[in-house]
C-alpha cells in the first residue's frame, strides 16, 4: 500500500465534515504532518467583523451567544453542545481524497404498495435526484411521505450517493431510523441527534436533527429537509445556510412540508422551485375538519381552576383515546391537576419519550401536551382537542398539524378534532379553510383520475 | 440582557418596576426557579448532606471520616445547591462543554453564602486546582472560576497531578497514598477556604486539607457550589 491507499482509508472518518481537533483522533505528529501537506485545512471558527463576530460553524452573529474565556478568547455558546469553538479552537476540514461509499446493488427491500398519489410524488423525487435539482413536496399530514422517499433514496444510494434526512425533532429521528433500518437492510445508516452515540463512518444514509447538519460541509448528494416550515428551520436563517453548506454544490435538496409558510408558497407560485401537491392521505380519506367550539369566559374559568362543562362533556363522549393540546407548560401542569393528574408532556419533560410510548401502547386513555406533539409523532386512532385554540402559540401551521394528528389509521380513518376557544382568531379560520381546500383538491383529483383509493 | 442559561431576553417579560433589580442579572426568573437551595436546618452541620432532621450532630459520613483519619482535616463545608436535573444540565454545559460564562449565574448566591458563613474570618481563598492536562483541555479551572465570583483575592496554594483511580485500595489508603495535591506555598497558622464545584464524597477536599495542614495550615474550610 502507498500513501494514497492509507489516505483513502482515513477519508471515511473525516470527509465532508467540519471537525474539532479532539474529533481527529490522530497522533499529534501525524496530524501536524497532514496539516503541513494540506490534507487538513484549518478554518478559523470565530470571524471578527467590524462591530460583530460570526461563528463559522453555526453562523451565529448575536452578541449574547458569544462569551469570553478567562484569557478573553471569544467562544460561541450557540453551538457549544457540539464541542466548543473559539478564537483559539479552530475547525478542520479534510482535503484528502473523498470517501467512497460501499457499493449497494439493492438498497430498498420494502415491498409495500404506494397509493397513486404517493407514486406520483415518488417519481418526481427520483427525477429531482437524477437531475440534481430541488423539489418541494407539499403533502398533507398522513399522506405517507416517508414511503414516498424510498424509491428516490434507493436510487441515490445505488448510484453511490450519500443521503441525509434532516428533521427538526429528535423524536422523529428516533422514529424514522428503525423504519429505514428495516426497509433498507443492506445499507449503512446512522442516526444523529444530541447525545446519540452513533457515528457516521461512511454511512449511505444519515438521519439527523437539523442542527446536526452544522457538522458537515459538502457531504451530501441528496438532502431531504423534513418539515421545512417548522421550528427551528423556519425561524433560523442560519440553518438554511447550514443545509446549503452540508449539501454538495451539485447535490439535490428535497423539501417536505404539510404546511408551507408564506415564503415557500410564494416560491412555489413564482415557480422558483418545482412543487408537487399531495392533497390526500395514504388511505384516501379526507382530513378531519376541525370543529370550532366557543366557550364563554374560557380563560377566566381556567384561571379559577375550572374546566368548563362543555369540555368535560367532550371528554366523556370520547370513544377513541385522545390528545389534549394546551398553549403553555404552566397550563399543561394546571390542566393535569384538574384532570386527576392526567400525564402531560412538554419540551422539557424528562420522561417524554416514555410517556409517548405509554400512550402509544394504549397504557393510558389521554395525554395532555403542549405543541411539542404537534408534528412528527403519530398515533393510529385518536381524537384531538385544543384548549385555548385562540392562544398565539397556535398559528395556522400548528393548528393544521394538530388537526392532522387525528384519523391516521387505515382501519379508523376518521377522528374528531375540536378547537375550544373564546375569541376566534385568523389562524383558526385560515387553518380550517386550508384543510377544507385540501379536501376539495383531493376529491377533485379522485374524480379526475377515477381513483377511488382503497376505499 | 439575555439569560445565560436559556438565552431568552430577561427584560422583555418584566415590568419597569422590576427593572432596577433586574439590572445586571445573568439568569432569568424562570430558570432561576429551577435551582434548589440547600437548607442548613435540614443538613449535616459539617458537610451539608441533606438529612431529615438532626440534633446538632454530624452525618454518618462525617463520623466515618473522623474515625478513618483520627482527626478530620476539614473544619466544615458549605454548599449552596442541591444537584437536580436542571443543575446537572447547567453544570454539564459549564464544565464539560466549556461554557465559561455560565459561572456568572452563580455570582450572587456565592457572595451571599460567603458573607453568611465566612465573613470577617481571616481566610485565604484557594481554588482546588485542575491537573495540567484537564486545564488545557477545558481552557479554565471551574473551581477558580467559582472562586473569582467572590470578588476577593485568590491565592493558588496548590497544584495537582493527574492520577488514575485505583479501586482496590481502601478509602484510607487512597486518601493518603493517592493524594494528587502538592502545596506551593503556605504560611504557618494560615486559615484556608477551599473552593470547588462539587462536594460529593468529600475525599478531594480532605486530601487538599491534609496536604495543607501537613505544611503548616491551621484550619481548613470549604465552600462548594453543589452538594451531590
Ligand atoms: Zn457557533
Ligand atoms: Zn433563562
Ligand atoms: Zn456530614
Amino acid at each position: 500500500m502507498n500513501v494514497d491507499d492509507y489516505l483513502t482509508e482515513l477519508s471515511p472518518l473525516f470527509s465532508g465534515r467540519l471537525l474539532l481537533k479532539r474529533e481527529i483522533r490522530l497522533d499529534e505528529q501525524l496530524f501536524q504532518t497532514l496539516l503541513q501537506n494540506n490534507l487538513f485545512k484549518e478554518i478559523r471558527s470565530i470571524k471578527k467583523y467590524i462591530g460583530f463576530y460570526e461563528c463559522q460553524r453555526c453562523f451565529n452573529q448575536s452578541s449574547h451567544y458569544f462569551g469570553r474565556l478567562p484569557d478573553r478568547t471569544v467562544y460561541c455558546k450557540k453551538c457549544i453542545m457540539m464541542g466548543r469553538v473559539s478564537e483559539k479552537e479552530p475547525l478542520y476540514e479534510w482535503c484528502g481524497p473523498d470517501a467512497i461509499l460501499d457499493k449497494v446493488s439493492q438498497a430498498c427491500e420494502w415491498n409495500g404498495v404506494l397509493s397513486p398519489l404517493q407514486k406520483h410524488a415518488s417519481l418526481k423525487i427520483v427525477e429531482a435526484i437524477q437531475n440534481r435539482s430541488q423539489i418541494l413536496i407539499h403533502a398533507v399530514c398522513g399522506s405517507g411521505k416517508t414511503e414516498m422517499l424510498y424509491e428516490g433514496i434507493a436510487h441515490a444510494i445505488e448510484a453511490g450517493k450519500k443521503v441525509c434526512i434532516a428533521t427538526p425533532r429528535t423524536d422523529v429521528v428516533r422514529e424514522l431510523a428503525p423504519r429505514f433500518r428495516r426497509d433498507f437492510p443492506n445499507i449503512k445508516s446512522c442516526a444523529l441527534y444530541m447525545n446519540s452515540t452513533e457515528k457516521d463512518v461512511n454511512a449511505h444514509l444519515v438521519i439527523a436533527t437539523t442542527h446536526q447538519l452544522l457538522r458537515y460541509k459538502d457531504a451530501f448528494d441528496v438532502t431531504v429537509i423534513d418539515e421545512v416550515d417548522a421550528f427551528p428551520f423556519h425561524n433560523d436563517p442560519t440553518l438554511k445556510k447550514a443545509v446549503k453548506r452540508a449539501t454538495k454544490k451539485d447535490g439535490s435538496t428535497i423539501y417536505l412540508t404539510a404546511t408551507p409558510r408564506l415564503d415557500m408558497k410564494l416560491k412555489k407560485s413564482f415557480q422558483l422551485i418545482p412543487a408537487v401537491s399531495i392533497p390526500l392521505r395514504f388511505h384516501g380519506h379526507p382530513l378531519p375538519v376541525p370543529k370550532f367550539h366557543y366557550i364563554h369566559q374560557l380563560e377566566k374559568q381556567l384561571k379559577e381552576e375550572k374546566i368548563p362543562a362543555d369540555i368535560t362533556d367532550w371528554f366523556k363522549n370520547r370513544k377513541r383515546r385522545y390528545l389534549i393540546f394546551v398553549p403553555t407548560i404552566e397550563m399543561a401542569e394546571q390542566v393535569s391537576v384538574m384532570l386527576d393528574h392526567t400525564p402531560f408532556v412538554h419540551a422539557e419533560s424528562p420522561d417524554r419519550a416514555e410517556l409517548i410510548q405509554q400512550f402509544r401502547n394504549k397504557k393510558m386513555n389521554r395525554l395532555i401536551t403542549t405543541t411539542i406533539l404537534e408534528r412528527g409523532v403519530t398515533f393510529p386512532s385518536i381524537d384531538v382537542a385544543i384548549i385555548q385554540a385562540d392562544h398565539h402559540v397556535f398559528d395556522e401551521a400548528a393548528l393544521i398539524q394538530i388537526a392532522g394528528r387525528a384519523g391516521r389509521s387505515h382501519a379508523d380513518p376518521n377522528g374528531d378534532v375540536v378547537f375550544f376557544y373564546e375569541t376566534k382568531t385568523r389562524a383558526m379560520v385560515s387553518a380550517k379553510k386550508e384543510i377544507v381546500l385540501k379536501n376539495e383538491e383531493g376529491k377533485k383529483w379522485k374524480e379526475e383520475t377515477g381513483e377511488v383509493e382503497k376505499i | 440582557m439575555h439569560c445565560y442559561v436559556c438565552f431568552e431576553s430577561i427584560h422583555s417579560k418584566t415590568t419597569w418596576g422590576h427593572l432596577f433589580q433586574l439590572f445586571n442579572r445573568k439568569i432569568c426568573l424562570r430558570c432561576e426557579k429551577h435551582f434548589e437551595k440547600l437548607q442548613a436546618e435540614h443538613a449535616c452541620l459539617k458537610c451539608m448532606k441533606p438529612i431529615e432532621y438532626h440534633d446538632g450532630q454530624m452525618c454518618d459520613d462525617c463520623l466515618a471520616w473522623k474515625k478513618r483519619l483520627n482527626e478530620d482535616p476539614l473544619e466544615r463545608n458549605v454548599s449552596i445547591f442541591k444537584y437536580n436535573d436542571f443543575l446537572k444540565d447547567v453544570m454539564s454545559k459549564f464544565k464539560y462543554r466549556g461554557d465559561y460564562e455560565m459561572v456568572y449565574v452563580f455570582e450572587k448566591d456565592l457572595q451571599k453564602a460567603y458573607v453568611e458563613n465566612f465573613q470577617n474570618m481571616p481566610l485565604t481563598i484557594t481554588p482546588i486546582p485542575l491537573s495540567k492536562e484537564r486545564y488545557e483541555e477545558r481552557g479554565f479551572n471551574q473551581a477558580e472560576a467559582i472562586a473569582k465570583q467572590l470578588n476577593k483575592p485568590i491565592v493558588n496554594l496548590l497544584t495537582r497531578t493527574h492520577t488514575e483511580k485505583q479501586a482496590k485500595r481502601t478509602k484510607r489508603e487512597r486518601v493518603f497514598s493517592e493524594n494528587p495535591f502538592q502545596v506551593l506555598e503556605v504560611k504557618e497558622g494560615m486559615n484556608i477556604l477551599l473552593i470547588d464545584d462539587f462536594y460529593t464524597t468529600g475525599t478531594t477536599l480532605r486530601q487538599a486539607a491534609l496536604e495543607l495542614k501537613s505544611k503548616g495550615a491551621d484550619k481548613v474550610y470549604a465552600l462548594t457550589l453543589i452538594r451531590s
